[in-house]
């Protein structure tokens, strides 16, 4: 059965998801989750993810939701299809793990943060609030002085080759991008590795939205 | 050589990788940073974490950082000692162990550190804390519904995203927000059995 992704067209996590699949060369559907309808919040959702958030997929009977561990599911099912995204050599894979934990830390409550003061919470009827807007771009500013430490010894996060640790780095920083906030350009190893990560065609191809 | 871990007692993810060394029978040895003199700012720490973070660890030479990747790396570096199936390695139960790892930092780690950050180093309470404590709770009520149906987060066996809500839930409780846990039968039985670990017992209480 092809892979089933529940989410919505232009949601980050679903995104990220759409973006591994494209890497890996898996054929997946498309449902989408009317999340201005509150889809995500009706029992028949929230049956399948108990926290009413997109996406998930079913995957021949496997319902699996978080994006990053779909990501790395996918990753993991089709090692030999598509681009490597997880190393095997056992000191490549915990650079790997170290790589995915610093973007889950020390770049998505910031940049994602940020995303929602600056643009999702008006979409709920909220107000930005400037001061905790301004303390996220100073935090992000910092995580990323250290990123241009870490891409002046290396091509990617965990080392010379691409793997799903920058791939994930793609929804919110494309967002972030996109509202004004640039703290990549003023770092140069930093925007070498942004220009590299974003030009891949895979995310080329999702990044306005699935169909 | 004995793993050397770079932290202080009172860091969450320091009493981490602690926990899984202890879970894992790892031998270990743990290197005080001074947090009060800012040790973890120099310039010779941020060699080894460029984020100056605690902890990092010095396996034989390795040097790796962020808690739940340390963590990772020594449990499939000791796969046949200590407390096994940490990491599952089925193609679907990992799936579902990834699952519930990643819920632990999005939808556990996400509310409750700011929570403990301001009860333990704000005092006066901001109004946004009550929000987030709404926040929490609103998770843990989802908590509730799938440990009704399985015994631990990522299925029916321990594994180690369970073991990661550990040090942060202790300091919840210690801020006095136990009941995120105790007001939910199915979520207090998990966290009694948790706690109840000798490996995390063995642990000295945090300053």
């Amino acid at each position: 059965m092809v892979l089933q992704l529940y989410g919505f067209p232009t949601s980050t996590c679903t995104l990220r998801v759409a973006v591994v699949l494209k890497e890996k060369n898996v054929p997946f559907e498309f449902h989408m989750v009317d999340l201005t309808k509150g889809e995500h919040k009706a029992p028949a959702f929230v049956a399948n993810q108990p926290f009413g958030q997109v996406p998930y997929i079913d995957d021949d009977g496997l319902i699996l939701y978080e994006s990053r561990a779909i990501c790395r599911h996918i990753a993991t099912k089709y090692a030999s299809q598509g681009t490597a995204l997880i190393p095997t050599d056992p000191k490549a894979y915990a650079l790997f793990e170290q790589a995915a934990s610093i973007e889950t830390s020390n770049f998505d409550p910031f940049a994602s943060g940020l995303a929602w003061e600056l643009r999702f919470c008006m979409w709920f009827g909220g107000q930005t609030d400037e001061a905790r807007a301004k303390t996220l771009r100073t935090s992000l500013a910092g995580k990323l002085d250290a990123y241009e430490v870490i891409l002046g010894r290396q091509k990617y996060l965990a080392g010379n080759e691409v793997t799903l640790a920058d791939l994930f780095h793609l929804p919110y920083g494309a967002i972030i991008l996109d509202i004004g906030i640039d703290e990549f350009s003023s770092r140069p190893n930093v925007k070498r590795w942004w220009d590299a990560v974003t030009s891949r065609p895979t995310w080329q191809a999702v990044k306005d939205g699935i169909a | 050589m004995v793993v050397k871990i770079y932290g202080f007692p009172i860091s969450t993810c320091t009493r981490l990788v602690e926990l899984i060394c202890k879970e894992k029978e790892i031998p270990y040895e743990l290197v005080d940073v001074d947090f009060r003199k800012g040790e973890h700012t120099s310039s010779a720490f941020k060699e080894h974490q460029p984020f100056g973070q605690v902890p990092y660890i010095d396996d034989d030479g390795f040097i790796l950082y962020e808690s739940r990747a340390i963590c990772r790396y020594l449990i499939k570096k000791y796969p046949s000692q200590g407390t096994l199936g940490l990491i599952p390695t089925d193609l679907q139960a990992k799936a579902l162990f990834e699952q519930a790892s990643s819920i632990e930092i999005t939808n556990f780690d996400n509310f409750a550190g700011p929570l403990v950050v301001e009860k333990f180093f704000n005092p006066p309470t901001k109004p946004g804390l009550l929000n987030t404590l709404q926040l929490l709770n609103a998770k843990m009520d989802a908590y509730e519904v799938i440990l009704g149906k399985q015994k631990y987060l990522a299925g029916e066996t321990l594994t180690l995203a369970d073991l990661q809500h550990l040090p942060l839930g202790r300091l919840l409780c210690t801020a006095g927000l136990a009941d995120v846990f105790s007001s939910r039968p199915n979520v207090a039985r998990w966290w009694n059995e948790l706690t109840n670990r000798p490996a995390w017992n063995t642990m000295k209480v945090g300053a």
